[in-house]
């Protein structure tokens, strides 16, 4: 990860000196197809999950498997990252502060659905969620794969761990499973939406023009 | 849509007992206190069980700021992560929660059987004892050990062949007698199986046998010849092997055993129909390993095998002469185009007779499979 990033922002500033000749960038010309990925994985995620919450909410019982369930929030739950921001505020953000941002989140849940994971009674379950942990790993991967490909830096060093688990009881634990889940799928629809967004701001022709400026 | 949530610095409520774990059919009696810092009142609570609102007339109001709820007759928890018991403010918002667990205590694991595949693992499975549910998630752990040592080993391997099982892959001794037993628990308590005792070498399985080869008895019309060979991971042990042939007739289900195969690697059926299309299976029992007295168990069926007999020109009875001429007569042209391909076709030695009655059995097979979905 951070080699890639090392290597791209080397390639951006030797590109950018007229007196050498035009370096082909390969990584920036990735870039559409990286992002294209992303926003793949980003849907199949969001499906993915549609239907493991379910699962996962009817294992939990009732109240929690109904539609308009929606608890409190109570202060020690908030470690979970919320996706509930001002969405103007979202849009206003530059595409690296987006990215990072989605970078961090899509981290931090990934740790709270391995804990999950270890504790849940059944074995389907079980499964399932290894399976999807394992392709929330892919896209954690993949919008890192991105903001190289841009010459972002990644955000800094691994999250840290959940630690000792703070809900004190079962029935908080569920709840906390319950926004665990909640906050993810929102998430999910809202960077399949970024990710829309950025692909129709990279488009292969920009990048084209870009080298044919910097030839002799 | 942004979902509207309300964060609150400290838990409203106080719910008492939390997670209580309880016998099916006992009484609860579970009271709800609300904080200080709460502007709410015992009378404007309300307790819902698994989203159903509880009957006003199971409240009793303890104090100013509590108030308590009977159960009775619990029936056994509806999900495995509990049953949830909220206690709600007027508005319906949740203050507190608890989740029950109601069920029974496990029963003894019975049934417990093992085998080792050529004589490198072992893989046990068993039975719950409980004929319904328990309600409660019930953890079970195989557990072995050598008879005349002390240490008792833990299997960690579990559901590889079926949900109650599991797989001990290696360092296991020959020759000596394993103690094996399961333990069952859940949140009421444990149970233990009955010990099973058991060398590995009286409950060897192998591998079906390969190479299983049926071909005509030159013209006989009733007749066909088994061939196979004795399965290879065992090949460098001592052990006699006995054998079992099932067949049937491509369209029937009603399989026919040979039993009395004993070790030869091969066989004659005979008194079969002719012109017929016949499907062949082989399995295999590694008995007398190193001259252990105990049968093996018997492997899986080999793969089948499709052969058919021959049918002579002149007409035979009993045969249903449409469907069966139309047969004859595609078989008999098959085998002149076969024939003839080989003469003059290089590279396709591999087409014949034999190949197109393996194709017979693979469409019989996707047959069956697409019927079953």
């Amino acid at each position: 990860g951070d080699s890639w990033g090392i290597f791209t922002f080397l390639c951006a500033a030797l590109c950018n000196l007229p007196a050498l000749p035009a370096l082909n960038c390969s990584e920036e010309l990735g870039a559409g197809q990286s992002i294209q990925q992303t926003y793949d994985l980003t849907r199949y995620l969001e499906h993915q999950l549609r239907s493991l919450a379910g699962t996962y909410l009817n294992y939990l019982g009732p109240p929690f498997n109904e539609p308009d369930f929606n608890p409190p929030r109570l202060a020690r739950t908030e470690r979970v990252p919320s996706a509930t921001v001002d969405l103007d505020l979202w849009r206003g953000l530059t595409d690296n502060a987006r990215l990072a941002a989605n970078y961090r989140a899509y981290s931090r849940l990934l740790c709270y659905l391995r804990v999950l994971d270890g504790q849940v009674g059944t074995a389907e379950l079980r499964h399932r969620l290894a399976h999807f942990c394992a392709s929330l790993q892919g896209l954690v991967l993949s919008i890192g794969g991105v903001m190289s490909s841009l010459g972002y830096p990644l955000p800094a060093g691994p999250p840290a761990p959940p630690g000792a688990p703070l809900a004190s009881n079962d029935f908080l634990k569920k709840m906390d499973d319950f926004w665990l889940l909640k906050e993810l799928q929102t998430w999910l629809w809202r960077s399949a939406k970024d990710f829309n967004r950025l692909k129709k701001k990279v488009p292969p022709a920009v990048v084209t023009l870009r080298l044919e400026a910097r030839e002799f | 849509a942004v979902p509207r949530s309300v964060s609150l610095a400290a838990d409203p409520a106080v719910i008492s007992p939390q997670d209580p774990t309880l016998l099916i059919g006992s009484s609860l009696v579970a009271t709800c206190t609300v904080s200080p810092d709460f502007p709410l009142k015992a009378a404007d609570l309300y307790w819902t069980l698994n989203g159903r609102r509880l009957p006003a007339t199971s409240y009793a109001t303890l104090g100013p700021t509590t108030l308590s709820v009977a159960l009775a007759h619990l029936n056994g928890s509806r999900q495995q992560s509990g049953d949830n018991l909220v206690c709600h403010s007027r508005d319906g918002g949740i203050l507190a929660g608890s989740c029950l667990y109601v069920g029974l205590p496990p029963e003894k694991p019975v049934n417990i059987t093992c085998w080792s595949k050529n004589m490198k693992d072992l893989t046990c499975k068993w039975a719950p004892g409980t004929e319904g549910e328990t309600f409660l998630h019930t953890n079970y752990t195989l557990k072995y050990k050598l008879r005349w040592y002390g240490r008792d080993n833990t299997c960690q391997e579990y559901h590889t062949a079926g949900p109650y099982s599991c797989h001990i892959p290696k360092d296991l001794a020959l020759f000596t007698p394993y103690e094996i037993w399961v333990e069952a628990s859940n949140r009421l308590g444990v149970a233990v199986s009955d010990v099973v005792m058991l060398d590995l070498l009286d409950v060897v399985t192998t591998d079906p046998p390969p190479d299983v080869h049926v071909s005509r008895v030159g013209d006989l019309e009733d007749q066909l010849s088994v061939r196979w060979s004795s399965p290879p991971a065992l090949k460098d042990f001592l052990f006699q092997a006995k054998y079992q042939i099932q067949y049937r007739v491509e369209d029937s289900s009603e399989w026919k055993v040979v039993d009395d195969v004993g070790n030869q690697t091969s066989c004659r059926l005979a008194g079969l129909r002719p012109g017929t299309v016949y499907f062949v299976q082989v399995r295999c029992n590694p008995f007398g390993i190193y001259g252990s007295k105990k049968a093996g168990i018997w492997s899986d069926w080999s793969n089948p095998t499709a052969a058919s007999t021959p049918r002579s020109e002149r007409a035979a009875g009993g045969c249903d002469p449409k469907g069966g001429e139309q047969n004859t007569t595609l078989r008999r042209e098959l085998k002149q185009f076969f024939g003839w391909v080989k003469k003059h076709a290089y590279g396709c030695s591999n087409l014949g007779i034999k190949l197109y009655d393996q194709w017979r059995v693979w469409l019989q097979k996707s047959h069956k499979t697409r019927n079953q979905v």
